[in-house]
């Protein structure tokens, strides 16, 4: 078995990051822009072109709300994201297990 | 084009599939730590700190015959100590989820409940004693079982809309002791009430910790 096998989408360092992290919240939270960024260290355009990737596949939502005079963005796994990303670590322990 | 953008955001380089697992399994656990509300260490301070508190009460009133009340000293303790607590727990729930929306952050409705319930327990004690009821429930059995009865029932109703069946499990089982309390009397309920939140604070820190290294 080969790596080709593992989501391109998701093989890729920092989306695997932002996907594990979202997948920490129990279904149906979701996590604002500026915390995701902290906890995976990234800078805000950086982590705008890899969400704009996993927003087009389906595999997280993201809301703009406004507070006041501040605009918030809360970013969420959906499901489809998160069954990727089980079958990606199913794939993963498979490649892993047959080494 | 896209490749360019990838290989820019994500610092270019090999990812193989050891790497991978490394990553996923790292960031896992990281989040699941930092998005916990009541880490190990803090359940397993606060279930020392109860059972060294209701210790002390058990100390204090076994030689009464008949039952009196716990010396006035420990009370401005015991209170200390849950406010310490209370706060200390306000402070890590917010820092944890701070960011997060939908059904962890607990909502205003939810914590004017418990607070209602709180005041409603003072109250009855106030009642009580008002009304002249033995010493023995007024400064013994109730003061030691009725928080964790009336307390754990309504968290457990909180949690489990949220699905969080571990806190569900955790707040049943301190209704359990409470229940438990009630039943040996009001010397023997405050040991009982030590020792079963030292139990189940420790079961919890235990769980908590070992999911996390999952």
């Amino acid at each position: 078995m080969a790596d080709d096998t593992l989501d391109p989408l998701i093989h890729v360092p920092t989306r695997l990051k932002i996907v594990a992290t979202l997948a920490a919240l129990p279904d149906g939270d979701a996590l604002s822009f500026t915390r995701l960024q902290d906890m995976i260290g990234l800078t805000p355009g950086n982590l705008i072109i890899h969400l704009r990737k996993l927003e087009e596949a389906d595999y997280i939502h993201s809301k703009k709300s406004v507070n006041g005079s501040v605009s918030i963005t809360t970013v969420a796994l959906t499901g489809y994201g998160r069954e990727a990303l089980g079958a990606y670590t199913k794939a993963l322990r498979e490649l892993l297990g047959g080494l | 084009m896209n490749d360019t953008l990838d290989a820019a955001a994500s610092g270019g380089g090999t990812f193989d599939a050891q790497q991978a697992a490394q990553v996923l399994g790292q960031t896992s656990q990281q989040a699941r730590r930092q998005f916990e509300q009541f880490p190990p260490w803090f359940s397993a301070a606060r279930g020392i700190a109860a059972l060294l508190a209701y210790g002390a009460v058990w100390l204090d009133v076994r030689g009464q015959h008949p039952y009196a009340h716990p010396t006035a000293a420990l009370i401005p303790v015991g209170i200390g100590l849950g406010i310490v607590s209370a706060t200390m727990a306000t402070v890590l729930a917010r820092r944890a989820t701070s960011g997060v929306t939908g059904k962890t952050p607990l909502r205003p409705a939810e914590v004017a409940i418990v607070s209602v319930i709180w005041l409603g327990i003072f109250v009855v004690l106030g009642l009580l004693a008002g009304y002249g009821v033995s010493h023995s429930i007024v400064y013994g059995v109730y003061p030691a079982a009725a928080p964790l009865v009336a307390v754990g029932l309504a968290w457990a109703g909180i949690m489990a809309r949220r699905g969080n069946w571990l806190a569900v499990a955790e707040s049943l089982a301190l209704v359990l002791v409470g229940v438990a309390a009630v039943a040996t009397g009001p010397v023997w309920a405050w040991l009982v009430v030590g020792v079963g939140l030292f139990v189940v604070l420790l079961g919890r820190s235990a769980i908590v910790a070992r999911s996390q290294r999952a």
